[in-house]
């Protein structure tokens, strides 16, 4: 392994996910400066098991008509960020548990995800640019970020069997490129992981303590009024 | 379904370029009403630098909530096939939530966040420059969205659009630039207390002639139409609509409370449940409003307030009044549908469902059932009291909007966009082969009447009160 492969393995990655760590908790502390409203009438329903309801939301593809309605798109969806998971595994796994990579079932799984990941990528960009509603919407970040990470699975795909002593190339690119992603990503839409508990949290605890899910089974009012 | 009134598919550019009407403003100025001269509502000023007040506010008001929403949107696009608007006009991509939430989300990239105050470009960020940006944006969020919150339900982020679009409204009704309906109606309560202006005197004749008409057909002199009777099981609060044009739907809820044996009573002041402050996103007006209804219900006593049929109202009597006026509930308050469970479960009526015998489907107000909780209630008091009930697809927390609602009933310059949208409730209602849809709101009664005549259906829209009533078993 060269010095630059060993540099960008770990003292890189340990810098860049030392600094997106740090604009995380800026991130959290700046959303944490505005305030927040409390709820002042009496609940009726169970805020708890709403606020749980909605954070599980993204398993549950039932739970949403839009998904009911388009069950591809979920599927690209459980692929893509699949793919994400896989991709951030093998950066650890290769550097701190190389071994697990000479399980070549274990290399299979990983680039079929990746793979798979990649393709969804590119359905995404295909879709981006010729639905004229979501190009209506669509910022250079957003095309930005989607060709990054259909990018990023590619040279996953390459990197993943940890074949440093054939060719270092894939390798080095995939760690450089997984540095870039930890300090662009909190200026960037891929962030929105972030937030996701927030505006689950948000919304499941104002339509838990109305009732709109998780309803109390008893009112609460005193009997015979 | 017959095409005779159904109108030629509109410009969204004639909606949203509609211009700023200001005649009714100019009305209220020159006759100094207290409202406008005690700083309660704004009025436009071209004078005043109404874009950078608009960032101000936009800073002061911004919360925790709504920043979440405002960053954690992806741009997915699948809000798109929840909303209304889109689903009827699929054509048109100016019709996503999505890009009409970007419309403030845009300013606060700009002002508030970081990557957009950096490098604006990269992420559209951008800011209005002149006043005919900020009516550009008033015709958006008030013209082309009923807040009803399918798109929030159907946002894999949980972003909160609806949110969104009031909060963009308040901001603008804080600068006068707002559609002549809303400040219209605005104005009224906070002049009058009510949406509609109706007088006191108005109020209370129009009650004794419902107890009049009560007695006669009951024919029983003792029945009553109490009014700021204290110590009472409850104070029950109205939509003003009831007195001006459906005055029946309170000798409906006044005959089935004299059948409950019910101890109850209504208040002089502080009756209007419904609340504009929803519409407009005026927090300061949905405070007053909803203060005058809880303080109504102390200063009688009241063991608990109940909340006739109306969408909005009891969003806002309910849940969100006690927010906005900082106000900690301490009396129950409940809609009529659960006072009426109650009657039903407790033997307190009697009910015939034989004597409902029409094919009746439930049309769910957004802001009951999405924002408000209200989903089997209605549904169960609706099977006592009918006997051919036929739920419509998507139902409960799914169903679609009247297309009335957020307000746009009084904005009548939006209509004609407003009725084409409405081709997909109206496909969903005739799907039903109901010949009654029944709503417990007041403002979708207006909605559905109006979609009913424009897509020719062959319908008739009533209300709970209205059928338990008729079911009653004297």
């Amino acid at each position: 392994m060269s010095d630059i492969l060993y540099f960008l393995e770990n003292k890189v990655q340990i810098v860049a996910l030392s600094f997106l760590l740090f604009v995380y908790i800026l991130r959290i502390f700046w959303l944490f400066r505005f305030k927040s409203r409390k709820e002042q009438s009496y609940s009726e329903g169970n805020a708890t098991a709403c606020i749980a309801h909605s954070m599980l939301n993204v398993a549950m593809p039932w739970a949403m008509e839009s998904i009911r309605k388009k069950p591809f798109f979920y599927i690209q969806f459980i692929l893509f960020h699949m793919g994400v998971i896989f991709a951030i595994a093998a950066t650890f796994i290769i550097p701190y548990g190389p071994q697990l990579f000479n399980i070549q079932a274990v290399v299979w799984i990983f680039q079929f995800i990746v793979g798979m990941a990649f393709i969804v990528g590119m359905f995404r960009l295909y879709r981006r640019f010729a639905n004229p509603s979501i190009r209506l919407i669509s910022s250079r970040d957003d095309y930005f970020s989607l060709i990054l990470m259909i990018f990023y699975f590619g040279v996953a795909f390459l990197a993943i069997p940890n074949n440093y002593h054939r060719s270092e190339w894939p390798l080095i690119l995939f760690f450089a490129l997984t540095a870039f992603f930890l300090i662009y990503v909190p200026f960037s839409k891929i962030g929105h992981y972030l937030y996701y508990p927030f505006t689950r949290f948000f919304l499941g605890r104002t339509m838990g303590h109305r009732g709109v899910y998780a309803k109390r089974k008893k009112c609460r009012y005193p009997e015979g009024l | 379904m017959s095409d005779k009134n159904i109108s030629k598919k509109i410009k969204i550019e004639d909606v949203t370029s509609l211009p700023l009407e200001l005649e009714s403003q100019q009305k209220a100025s020159k006759e100094k009403i207290g409202s406008v001269t005690e700083g309660k509502l704004t009025l436009y000023d071209r004078q005043k630098r109404n874009v950078e007040r608009f960032h101000e506010l936009l800073r002061k008001k911004m919360t925790r909530q709504l920043a979440s929403s405002m960053v954690a949107c992806v741009h997915c696009g699948m809000c798109a096939e929840s909303c209304h608007y889109c689903l009827s006009r699929p054509d048109d991509p100016q019709m996503t939530p999505v890009y009409k939430a970007d419309q403030i989300r845009r300013i606060f990239k700009k002002h508030i966040d970081w990557t957009g105050r950096v490098f604006p470009k990269w992420v559209k960020a951008g800011s209005p420059v002149t006043d005919e940006d900020l009516n550009h944006l008033k015709n958006i969020v008030f013209g082309t969205c009923s807040a009803c919150r399918r798109c929030t339900f159907n946002c894999p982020m949980g972003v909160d659009t609806a949110l969104l679009i009031r909060f963009a409204r308040g901001i603008l009704t804080d600068l006068g630039i707002v559609p002549e309906g809303v400040f219209n109606v605005s104005r009224d309560q906070w002049e009058t207390g009510n949406q509609m202006a109706v007088t006191e005197e108005d109020y209370l004749e129009t009650l004794d002639w419902m107890k009049e008409e009560l007695q006669e057909e009951l024919d029983n002199p003792d029945i009553d139409i109490p009014i700021d009777t204290e110590d009472c099981d409850f104070m029950y609060t109205i939509n003003p609509r009831e007195i001006k044009f459906d005055p029946r739907s309170i000798s409906h809820a006044a005959k089935i409370f004299h059948f409950a044996d019910e101890k109850w009573t209504m208040p002089k002041w502080g009756w209007d449940q419904t609340n504009f402050g929803l519409f407009s996103g005026d927090d300061k007006l949905g405070a007053y409003v909803a203060k005058n209804v809880y303080e109504a219900a102390e200063r009688l006593r009241a063991k608990r307030i109940v909340i006739s049929e109306c969408g909005h109202g009891y969003r806002s009597t309910r849940w969100e009044g006690y927010n906005w006026a900082e106000y900690d509930q301490n009396i129950p308050a409940e809609s009529v549908i659960l006072t009426l469970m109650r009657y039903i479960q407790n033997g307190r009526i009697k009910v015939n469902p034989a004597k409902n015998s029409e094919p009746v489907t439930f049309h769910d107000s957004c802001n009951i059932a999405r924002s408000g909780g209200l989903l089997e209630e209605p549904r169960w008091v609706l099977n006592k009291v009918c006997s051919d009930y036929r739920e419509m697809s998507p139902n409960r927390r799914e169903n679609f909007c009247c297309a009335g609602g957020g307000g746009l009933l009084s904005m009548a310059e939006y209509k004609p966009l407003r009725m084409e949208v409405a081709k997909i409730k109206a496909d969903q209602l005739k799907a039903t082969g109901a010949k009654l849809v029944c709503t417990i709101c007041h403002n979708c009664v207006d909605g559905l009447t109006d979609l009913i005549k424009h897509y020719d259906l062959d319908m008739k829209v009533v209300q709970v009160l209205e059928l338990v009533s008729h079911a009653l078993v004297v």
